[in-house]
Formats: C-alpha cells, sequence, structure tokens
C-alpha cells in the first residue's frame, strides 16, 4: 500500500510494475550533458521540417484541453477531415509552433541540456497555418547575456511554409541557463 | 432523417439544446469588437496542472522533473513543474475566444514565465483592454495578460495585440 499513499501517490498513483517501468525511462535518458550556455554560441543556428500533421495537432491540445473546433483536421469516427475555420480548413492553434521550437534549439542536446529553462517568448502570428502544412523552424542564437545573476541565451526564430515559402510566425527567445 | 449512430446521434441533438440554452450565449458575448472598451476583462479559463497531461509526449515527456516526483525531488523541485508553454497555450486560448480570426493574421503574444507552476495547482487566465489604437477601419488592441493560481499568485505574465475591424 505504501506506494499509493503519500504526496507522490496523490500525484501519480502508479503500481510497483508502472514505476519499474518509469525509472527504466528515466534511466535511458541519463546522459553525458553540459550547460545549455556552454552548448550554444552566438550565431549558431540550427533548423528543422516539421510536419503539422492532424494527429499532432490534436496531441498538442489535448493536454492544454483546448477544444476550439477550428483545429481539428481529425475526427474520431471520421478520420481526417478538411475541418472549418474563418481561413476555410483546419488550423493550426496560434502558439503550436512556438512550443516545437524548443525540439529544434535542444536537437543537438540528448536530452536535453542541464539546467535550462524556457522564460520568456515574443511571438509574432503573422498568418495562419493550415493543418497539414510542412513548416521548416530556424532558430538562431544571438545573445548571451547576464541578469539579476542568472545566465541566458536568446534566440531569433523563423517559420516558413517549406512549399509556399509564407513566413508564418517570428520569435525571440530566452533560456535561462545554469 | 434518421440519427446516424442511434444514441449518439440523439446525445448530439440533446448537447445542441443544451449549448442553445447556455454556452451559445455565453459564446456571442466574447469577440471583441471595435466598440469594446479599455478595461473590458476577457472571460477567464481555469485549468488544473495534472501530472498526466504536464507529462504527455508532445508536452513534457522529454524532462522527468515535468512529470515524475521522484526525479523533481532529486534536483530540488518540491513536485513536478508544468513546462512554461502549457500556460502560454491557456493564454492563446482565452485570447482566441475575444480576438477569433484576429488572432492568426498580424497579431502579436509575449509571455514571461515569473513562476513555476507545480503538479496540482490549479491556474486561471486573465486579460484586461488596455489600450486600443486606431488603424485602418478599426483598432489594434492591446490588453495585459497573465496566469495566476487560486492563491493569486502569477506564474506567467504579459500582453497581447491584435487588429480589430481593420
Amino acid at each position: 500500500m505504501d506506494e499509493m499513499t503519500g504526496k507522490d501517490g496523490e500525484l501519480k498513483p502508479m503500481t510497483a510494475v508502472q514505476k519499474a517501468q518509469t525509472r527504466a525511462f528515466i534511466e535511458g535518458l541519463q546522459q553525458e550533458s553540459q550547460t545549455y550556455w556552454d552548448m550554444v554560441e552566438i550565431g549558431d543556428e540550427l533548423s528543422r521540417e516539421l510536419h503539422l500533421t492532424p494527429e499532432l495537432v490534436i496531441l498538442y491540445l489535448d493536454p492544454v484541453e483546448d477544444y476550439n473546433p477550428w483545429y481539428e483536421g481529425w475526427r474520431m469516427n471520421t478520420w481526417h477531415i478538411p475541418g472549418e475555420s474563418p481561413f476555410g480548413g483546419a488550423i493550426v492553434p496560434p502558439l503550436l509552433v512556438s512550443h516545437f521550437v524548443l525540439s529544434v534549439q535542444f536537437d543537438h542536446t540528448r536530452p536535453f541540456a542541464i539546467g535550462s529553462i524556457h522564460t520568456f517568448h515574443d511571438s509574432e502570428i503573422l498568418e495562419p497555418i493550415p493543418v497539414g502544412a510542412t513548416v521548416r523552424i530556424t532558430t538562431r542564437a544571438v545573445d548571451k547575456f547576464e541578469k539579476r545573476g542568472r545566465r541566458y541565451v536568446r534566440h531569433e526564430v523563423t517559420v516558413t511554409d517549406v512549399a509556399s515559402g509564407i513566413l508564418y510566425f517570428r520569435e525571440t527567445r530566452d533560456i535561462l541557463s545554469l | 432523417m434518421p440519427l446516424p449512430f442511434g444514441w449518439a446521434g440523439k446525445a448530439r441533438e440533446w448537447e445542441k439544446d443544451r449549448m442553445a440554452e447556455t454556452g451559445e450565449r455565453l459564446l456571442a458575448s466574447l469577440p471583441i469588437t471595435p466598440e469594446t472598451p479599455v478595461g473590458f476583462e476577457f472571460q477567464p479559463l481555469r485549468k488544473k496542472a495534472a501530472i498526466q497531461l504536464m507529462g504527455s509526449r508532445a508536452w513534457g515527456r522529454f524532462n522527468p522533473n515535468h512529470w515524475d516526483p521522484e526525479y523533481a525531488q532529486s534536483t530540488g523541485l518540491s513536485d513536478p513543474i508544468q513546462t512554461g508553454e502549457m500556460s502560454s497555450a491557456y493564454i492563446a486560448e482565452m485570447c482566441v475566444n475575444h480576438f477569433g480570426a484576429a488572432m492568426f493574421k498580424g497579431a502579436r503574444i509575449v509571455c514571461k514565465y515569473i513562476a513555476s507552476t507545480v503538479a496540482g495547482e490549479v491556474v486561471t487566465t486573465h486579460g484586461v483592454v488596455t489600450g486600443k489604437t486606431p488603424k485602418g477601419n478599426g483598432f489594434r488592441f492591446r490588453a495585459d495578460i497573465w496566469c495566476e493560481n487560486e492563491a493569486g499568485e502569477k506564474k506567467t505574465v504579459g500582453w497581447v495585440e491584435a487588429d480589430v475591424g481593420v
């Protein structure tokens, strides 16, 4: 019964088998890592393409419990649908691509740089992104600075359509690093 | 016309009736128009930082600090903390409720994460219109946005701008 009581149990009740699986997963993440500050040089640029499938949009939305129908390009019992929004078909939520910038920034760190925390974003949503688009997310390190004894790395981000070249999204974001 | 899925279709009809009585009226009151005054307060959203959601694959799964109590405590945290971007998503949802299509074309949203949201906390989003600048046939609206826990402690603060009636 011990494993099902106490604060841990309240947050995430698990059986012994589930706990063992979790520990195995976490051990799999443990790899040699550095601080983000040491990994990044000003001018470093990383870029990656992301296919914004209807299923990926749902994976993003369900955990934040956002059920706006404008974003639905997939529905149970119907599966792939064109969707409906003020722009015609389904579109992706305003900050979805911002969330996936993280995967590009930390592309070269496995599994994540130790002691790094996203602290700030200034995001411009320029054009609606249709569900199904493939976008290129590009991040460029533009500054490293210290503020009140803490170290920050600043990136500038662009998100463009791979097929049409449309600039959908632009962002400045800061990562605090140990 | 027969209902497509028997009871499921019937349930859909009941849901439509319920929405007609309550939700539709509420949703109709949300959109910001050129006439909306400075000082207008957004309709809040309330979200619980449930650990199972914080650790989902598209969000915090890559970092056990977002979902594993034991690991979080080993790094000095009292409990797992939510990624800041989940609070940005909550705030963006509130902004879409009010600005609609304008949030997807020429909008700007700035968020600063000033405190961590800990597993189990309930946060509420807020917004208040602080300015409207004439632009075209309408205005560029600006609003302060934030989310806070039940004790009133702010977690994420920022501002949003969007064109209305332009």
